[in-house]
């Protein structure tokens, strides 16, 4: 049952989705990877909407470059761990929901206990590495990827629903290089926000979704455009017969591939 | 025949985008592409390996199919075709 507290706050959305809506976001947990970025204003979006339970993943400490985008952190943050800065926001946005906090790097031997129960995985990292490492627990847990990423004025956003649509290794099955990206804030407000929405229309199981559908983002043009995308039966990852044997077998016969030519 | 190439993010800053090409029949992809790439040092290097080939995250799309771009060096265009060359971002 919704508090009249409740009911008050979040009068202007029970107008879209009423009181059914509304407790089915209250009684979800999403687990969000990364209080950067991409992640400040995914967490802010779920954590005002009403989302019960937020579990904020990050082991960095707030530093003042990461000023021109994080907005969960403060100037007055800077030396601080992103994940204290980001309880404290986020239970001021909303005191009535539960917000959990990591200060840890999501690694391959506690991905899956990080992740937990929670009814979908939010990737706001900066690295494939650790984001097909979450395509991986998505998979195990069948629970949905809402994958965003960014680079200057550019974007890119999907959701993966394990078995149904393209895995992210479908979709990217090599990782572009590592480097300090250039970016402006106005770019992950925009590409975490598309996630935000993602996740809260999954959660309330209404419109349209990111399903085999890459939205692509360029700023500089102010342009979206979509990209279909498929299931690859070659996917090193989920390619039929999916397992780590298969995967290795398909990531060497990639290599020899690209040899021979 | 008449092929249209579309660049996008920061390939399309470096290369322009929706560009109509007329070539010859016979033509593959992978020729299609530099051919047009070639024409700034920056963009060409930004798509293709020191030995030309397709960097390895570089996504291409022929009429909104997913190319593998290690068989670009003998995939076919059409006449008509629509091929999208696209740079995934890491960032977050």
């Amino acid at each position: 049952m919704l508090s009249s507290r409740e009911r008050e706050r979040y009068k202007r959305q029970l107008m879209l989705f009423g009181d059914e809506g509304q407790e089915r976001l209250k009684k979800a947990h999403i687990f969000i990877a990364g209080a950067g970025g991409l992640g400040s204003p995914v967490a802010i979006y779920l954590a005002v909407a009403g989302v019960g339970t937020l579990t904020v993943v990050d082991k960095d400490v707030v530093d003042q470059s990461n000023l021109n985008r994080q907005i969960l952190h403060y100037d007055r943050d800077i030396g601080r761990k992103k994940v204290a800065s980001a309880e404290e926001k986020l239970q001021a946005y909303n005191p009535d929901i539960t917000v959990r906090v990591i200060d840890t790097t999501i690694d391959e031997s506690n991905a899956a206990s990080l992740v937990g129960h929670a009814d979908g995985i939010v990737d706001a990292m900066d690295n494939y590495p650790t984001r097909y490492l979450l395509n991986e627990v998505a998979h195990a847990k069948k629970i949905p990827l809402f994958h965003g990423a960014i680079r200057g004025f550019y974007g890119q956003v999907t959701t993966i629903l394990p078995g149904k649509t393209a895995c992210l290794r479908c979709i990217f099955p090599c990782a572009p290089p590592q480097e300090v990206f250039p970016v402006v804030g106005a770019t992950p407000g925009i590409i975490g926000t598309i996630q935000a929405t993602e996740v809260i229309k999954y959660l309330l199981g209404t419109g349209d979704l990111l399903a085999n559908r890459l939205l692509i983002w360029d700023g500089m043009a102010m342009h979206a455009e979509e990209l279909r995308v498929e299931q690859n039966p070659a996917c090193p990852f989920c390619g039929a017969g999916c397992g780590s044997k298969k995967t290795q077998e398909s990531d060497t016969k990639r290599a020899q591939k690209r040899k021979t030519k | 025949m008449t092929v249209r190439v579309r660049f996008f993010a920061r390939f399309r800053e470096l290369l322009g985008t929706d560009i109509s090409v007329t070539v010859q029949d016979g033509t593959h992809l992978l020729s299609l592409v530099k051919g047009i790439a070639e024409k700034n040092r920056e963009g060409y290097d930004a798509i293709f390996d020191a030995k030309g080939a397709f960097r390895e995250f570089v996504i291409v799309m022929q009429n909104g199919k997913r190319i593998d771009t290690a068989d670009a060096g003998s995939a076919p265009v059409a006449d008509g075709d629509e091929i999208a060359v696209f740079p995934p971002v890491a960032g977050g």
